[in-house]
């Protein structure tokens, strides 16, 4: 079963039940990566994310490690790279 | 199991295999305490240098070729298909084809240079010229599949030409040591530091700056349209200086084209120094004291550059010149590997690793900071050396860069060393990654 989001702008966050979403398919590097690291920052720990990206953030995880997160893919819409990102424990 | 597969292959895909940016980068590396060690014996030549076959011309080129185009083939082979969504051409053989070509030809040129044997100077051009037409396929592959990053792109296709222009005005230059008639030496010579330094390395420079820049500071892109303005006065800049150095435009268009290529520097740096300013991670460390440092050598070397050209500085103008561009080219590339190698062996390391491990676990901090203040020392004392004519500091100063340059080195293996360590552990079971 693929989750299917509702089409959001690049960039633009907002709240679901299972942790704060962030779309950034459609944004030229470094954009993703700045903004899904500001997200996390400003999260601080407690909510998970969700990252809805167009390709493998192949930088972005020793970023995440560094800040004490794990990321996982999880599934997504077709041509989506998903993420969930937790605070690892 | 299958999201965890197409996981890493996804990460893979646009993964060179470690081993081939690394590759270029130690042999860079190599290449960068070989500079040092032969400007030693090239001394006495350097604080009134006015070109012609010796050591100090090796140095030069083992400085060139051999660190900054090494540097940068091997960073331009992994960053752009990372930044430009796609993957990196299939097979070993054609990056591994342009390492040997181009680490032969280097040798060989500057051994010719050396030597003074214009034969096999030759050799070494020649060699040098295949690799860098392999490396042209290889960056124009990733170029024409680029998706976005508009001025990126721009500024890497205009690099791809400027190559072309080194690559036949080096040629011509080559040739004519061996007997080989071609362009006018000073024509020449004018086409080749134009399109080497400011052409091909100051292009890559700023294309890949505006991807280094923002990611490593947290900053936001640099305005669109000040990044267009920018690469199109460097592009003006470039036409009207290539044109002069072939007598095509009034001898006063080149002082026009250095004009335009130092606004278009300063627009650069200012956009690069506003997203150091208004990014989320302030203290970049060492390494973005000597960035800075090299942005300001390469402007100062575009002043230089112009005030020689109204005549102004008429007996120190070449060395002091020749210094500040390759100096502050030198420099930020430093500044900014001492960043990338860190960073592209956590990328490895975290493909199939159990934990990806930190840029910074990976940093051996004590040889870099040991290489920041020979390295600054160094080009101080260069600097020194040729406003007071000094061949004794000149010494003193390639001694200091040596030690520095083998400092890095050291970072260099230990950051390999240790992400190799953290590449063969045990991979995740699940699509799991931090």
């Amino acid at each position: 079963m693929t989750a299917v989001t509702a089409a959001r702008s690049p960039g633009e966050h907002w709240t679901e039940p299972d942790g704060v979403h962030i779309e950034v398919r459609g944004l030229a590097p470094p954009a993703p990566f700045v903004m899904i690291l500001k997200l996390v920052d400003t999260l601080g720990g407690a909510t998970p994310v969700v990252v809805h990206h167009d390709r493998d953030p192949v930088p972005l995880y020793a970023e995440l490690a560094q800040r004490g997160w794990l990321a996982q893919r999880i599934e997504g819409e077709p041509g989506e790279f998903r993420l969930r990102l937790n605070r690892s424990a | 199991m299958a999201i965890a597969s197409t996981f890493l292959g996804g990460a893979k895909g646009r993964l060179l295999a470690a081993s081939i940016p690394f590759r270029f980068f130690g042999t860079a590396l190599l290449f960068h305490a070989l500079a040092w060690a032969t400007l030693l014996w090239a001394a006495p030549a350097l604080p009134d240098f006015r070109g012609g076959l010796g050591p100090l011309l090796a140095a030069v080129h083992l400085l060139t070729l051999g660190v900054l185009v090494m540097t940068a083939i091997g960073a331009s082979l992994q960053l752009l298909p990372v930044a430009t969504r796609q993957a990196v051409a299939p097979g070993r053989w054609p990056y591994d084809a342009v390492w040997g070509l181009f680490s032969a030809g280097v040798l060989a040129l500057t051994g010719g240079m050396a030597l003074v044997m214009p034969a096999l100077l030759l050799a070494g051009a020649l060699l040098l010229a295949l690799a860098l037409l392999g490396y042209l396929v290889l960056l124009a592959r990733n170029l024409h599949g680029a998706k976005g990053m508009g001025v990126v792109v721009v500024h890497g296709w205009a690099a791809a030409l400027s190559l072309l222009v080194l690559l036949g005005s080096g040629l011509s230059l080559a040739g004519a040591y061996a007997g080989v008639s071609g362009l006018p030496r000073p024509g020449a010579l004018g086409l080749h530091v134009t399109s080497a330094a400011y052409g091909f390395m100051g292009l890559l420079v700023m294309g890949f700056g505006y991807i280094l820049v923002p990611m490593f500071a947290l900053a936001d892109n640099p305005s669109p349209r000040w990044s267009r303005l920018s690469v199109g006065l460097a592009l003006a800049a470039l036409g009207l200086a290539l044109l002069s150095a072939l007598a095509r435009l009034p001898a006063a268009s080149l002082g026009v084209g250095i004009g335009l290529g130092a606004l278009a520097l300063a627009i650069h740096v200012a956009l690069m120094l506003q997203a150091l300013r208004t990014g989320m991670r302030r203290n970049l460390g060492a390494s973005f004291v000597l960035v800075r440092i090299g942005w300001a050598a390469l402007l100062a070397s575009l002043a230089v550059a112009l005030a020689r050209e109204s005549g102004a500085l008429p007996v120190l103008g070449a060395s002091l010149f020749g210094l500040l561009l390759l100096g502050g080219l030198l420099t930020l590339l430093l500044g900014v590997l001492s960043r990338i190698v860190p960073f592209l062996a956590s990328m490895h390391a975290a493909a199939g690793a159990r934990r990806a491990p930190t840029p910074s676990s990976l940093t051996a901090q004590r040889p870099l900071d040991i290489h920041f203040y020979c390295h600054l020392a160094a080009m101080s004392g260069l600097l020194l050396a040729v406003l007071v004519q000094s061949a004794w500091l000149v010494r003193a100063s390639a001694l200091v860069g040596l030690a520095g340059a083998v400092a890095f080195g050291v970072f260099f293996v230990i950051a390999w060393r240790r992400m190799a360590q953290v590449a063969s552990a045990p991979a995740l079971p699940s699509g799991a990654k931090a």
